[in-house]
């Protein structure tokens, strides 16, 4: 349960190795009765992100053995890897980017409906504004994510559970490690501060940093070829 | 019987949000209805009046059985006894009983607190050094078992302990029987005294304890935090007042657009008026003297939409040393409180889960929104439990659950009777959840 300053008695972090959720983990209001539950490949509550029954499974245990006041969902690949074609590379991505987080999402979301209260913290991207040559697939990932989160976000007004979707730009991070820095790129740290934010916030959606909305709306609204240019620079 | 959709309950704190569904029972039948029927795994909770400060009335995703329609009032002359339904307010006792010149031998710092309300937190009052906590002149209960079935509990049974303090998760209390106390008047002879600090404070209350039913201070814990304050000493009175009959209550504190109006400048300048103000002595109206507090409803809407806090704890007599500790902290952080109180407390009741215990009890409201307030008061839990002290559960909104069994160390003795009278959970709260009390 939340104590009556709004901080989380028990959390989960969908993602035992991400370096945001971490992070995130770690910023929150210190707390040593605090329960963290870290889902991974290994751990007490280990799990294959890809595997269906896996994923009922370990929400089921989470659940039953008390409330849950905050998941954060930062499970994620960006689908990569050299020795792999686009299109394994793809399916990879699609597998723990959408099916494996949306499902979470849903399952989860589904039993904080039944207590009536409780908070999920959906890790997006920037990437998901609009395909570029380089991460369409994986942005088509997180658009689906980002898109499933919004609308259960909407459907969930009234029933105490509350959605919240951090959409980051370029993090400086293990997962970026080699690629060329991107405008206005952000460390894991400085992410997980608007992640932290994201969690009390009355808006659904936050970007990190902040003025990644408005380099959205721009891209939102620029001609394709323009796009095209600026993209791939 | 009507079950409202969904709704957002708080407590008197204003911090805590909990979406339940709420029940309203007129009968017995309907209250069985209720369990018989029950599916929901978030289970039940009866509820009075919501002035537990945090979360003790509260249950998300579950219902709320709201026992306002039993408000059945009967006085025995003879044995000087009253039997009430569990929605009677204390307020409603006394202006029954003062009819009959006869009072509530414990009454809370507020009338709005149900005689449920009253069991489930064995409440204490200004006489606890003399008469102890409400149980103590409670003779009966009748309690709804989670199976639906009605027992009478007597101060002999020990499901009348574990319901005494209990916080409702041993069933609904459907009536209780209560002793009297005979009064001569309607008034209370109130002597009250200035003191310049926190051991004088002491001093006095120690001496006067044995002279006065009823003794409180009232102390500043903002400017120089050295507790200067005023304390009260009262006796039932002989002579009698005009009191204030009707039923409403005063004026009401507005909505302050969720604006917070508790800083250590408002704070400092309403305690020195206060400390300033002229003193009593002589005829107080009973109700009055017992419940000041009563006479502006919604004042819990002076710290705003963030909510406050009531810290209150206890602490054995030769621990005073843990007093100066709070105040250099509460200094440090430039948290100024309204209105704190201390309060010399006599024997404990035998109930597992119940606050009162022979010692030293200060209480504290704060705003939420006080920085440094969550860490401060967690460090300052762990000196407390270390010196034997304890918090009081019904105000509490952020106590550590581990801490629970070492201030309550009956606590396992609670729960096993708790899970011979409810063995499949039924009665559930939002602060049974996070204390892992159950």
């Amino acid at each position: 349960m939340l104590n009556g300053f709004k901080n989380p008695g028990r959390i989960a972090l969908i993602g035992a190795k991400s370096e945001i959720g971490l992070a995130i983990v770690s910023q929150l209001p210190e707390d040593k009765s605090r329960e963290v539950i870290l889902v991974g490949r290994s751990g007490d509550y280990a799990l294959d992100v890809t595997d269906r029954a896996a994923r009922e499974r370990v929400v089921e245990a989470i659940f039953d053995k008390g409330d849950l006041d905050l998941a954060i969902i930062a499970v994620g690949v960006l689908g990569n890897n050299p020795d792999k074609s686009d299109t394994e590379n793809l399916v990879e991505a699609m597998g723990v980017n959408y099916l494996g987080s949306v499902h979470l999402l849903a399952l989860i979301a589904e039993r904080m409906k039944i207590q009536a209260h409780g908070t999920i913290l959906v890790i997006s991207s920037f990437a998901q504004v609009r395909p570029r040559d380089d991460n369409f697939a994986y942005g088509s990932t997180k658009a689906g994510l980002d898109f499933y989160a919004r609308g259960l976000s909407a459907k969930l007004q009234g029933s105490g559970v509350k959605i919240k979707i951090l959409r980051p730009g370029f993090v400086k991070s293990k997962m970026t490690a080699g690629m060329a820095i991107a405008p206005f790129s952000i460390t894991t740290e400085e992410c997980a501060q608007y992640g932290v934010r994201a969690i009390s916030s009355k808006k659904v959606v936050t970007w990190a940093p902040s003025i990644l909305k408005y380099v959205a709306m721009v891209f939102a609204t620029m001609p394709p070829a323009i796009f095209r240019k600026i993209s791939q620079r | 019987m009507q079950i409202n959709s969904p709704q957002l309950t708080s407590g008197w704190g204003n911090n805590f949000h909990s979406l339940s569904s709420r029940a309203a029972a007129s009968t017995v039948e309907q209250i069985q209805e209720l369990v018989s029927t029950s599916k929901s795994v978030r289970g039940l909770l009866p509820i009075g009046l919501h002035r537990s400060y945090g979360d003790s009335a509260l249950n998300s995703g579950g219902t709320l059985i709201d026992l306002a329609a039993f408000n059945g009032i009967s006085i025995d002359m003879q044995s000087r006894t009253a039997v009430v339904g569990a929605g009677v307010t204390v307020a409603a006792l006394e202006r029954a009983a003062l009819e009959k010149s006869l009072f509530p031998p414990v009454v809370p710092g507020t009338g709005f607190v149900t005689m449920g309300g009253a069991i489930a937190a064995d409440i204490h009052g200004k006489s606890h050094h003399r008469t102890g906590s409400f149980s103590q002149c409670v003779r009966r209960i009748t309690l709804m078992l989670a199976s639906g079935g009605i027992v009478n509990l007597t101060p002999n049974d020990p499901e009348f302990w574990a319901t005494v303090g209990g916080l409702g998760l041993t069933g609904v209390v459907i009536e209780i029987e209560i002793e009297l106390h005979a009064l001569q008047s309607n008034s209370v002879d109130v002597i009250e005294h200035r003191v310049k600090n926190l051991s004088e404070m002491i001093e006095l209350l120690n001496r006067s304890d044995n002279d006065y039913e009823h003794t409180v201070a009232w102390i500043d814990l903002s400017g120089d935090y050295r507790g200067r304050g005023v304390v009260s000493l009262g006796n039932y009175g002989s002579t009698p007042v005009k009191a204030k009959e009707s039923e409403s209550t005063g004026p009401s504190l507005p909505s302050l657009a969720g604006k917070n109006f508790i800083t250590p400048l408002t704070v400092s300048a309403f305690n020195e008026i206060w400390y300033r103000k002229p003193l009593k002595d002589g005829a107080v109206a009973l109700t009055k003297y017992m419940h000041p507090l009563d006479g502006i409803s919604h004042w819990n809407r002076i710290y705003g939409d963030t909510g406050f806090l009531q810290y209150q704890f206890v602490i054995d007599i030769g621990k005073e040393e843990i007093f100066d500790r709070l105040f250099r902290g509460l200094r440090d952080l430039k948290a100024a409180s309204f209105l704190g109180v201390l309060k010399k407390f006599g024997n404990a009741s035998q109930a597992p889960l119940s606050f009162p215990r022979s010692g030293w009890t200060l209480t504290l409201d704060y705003s939420m929104a006080v920085p440094g307030l969550e860490q401060f008061l967690r460090g300052f839990d762990e000196e407390l439990v270390a010196a034997g002290g304890r918090v009081y559960l019904i105000k509490d909104s952020r106590v550590s659950p581990e801490l629970i069994p070492l201030m309550y160390p009956q606590i396992n003795q609670w729960r096993d009777i708790r899970r011979t009278m409810d063995p499949t959970g039924l009665w559930q709260s939002d602060q049974a959840r996070r204390l892992h009390l159950c």
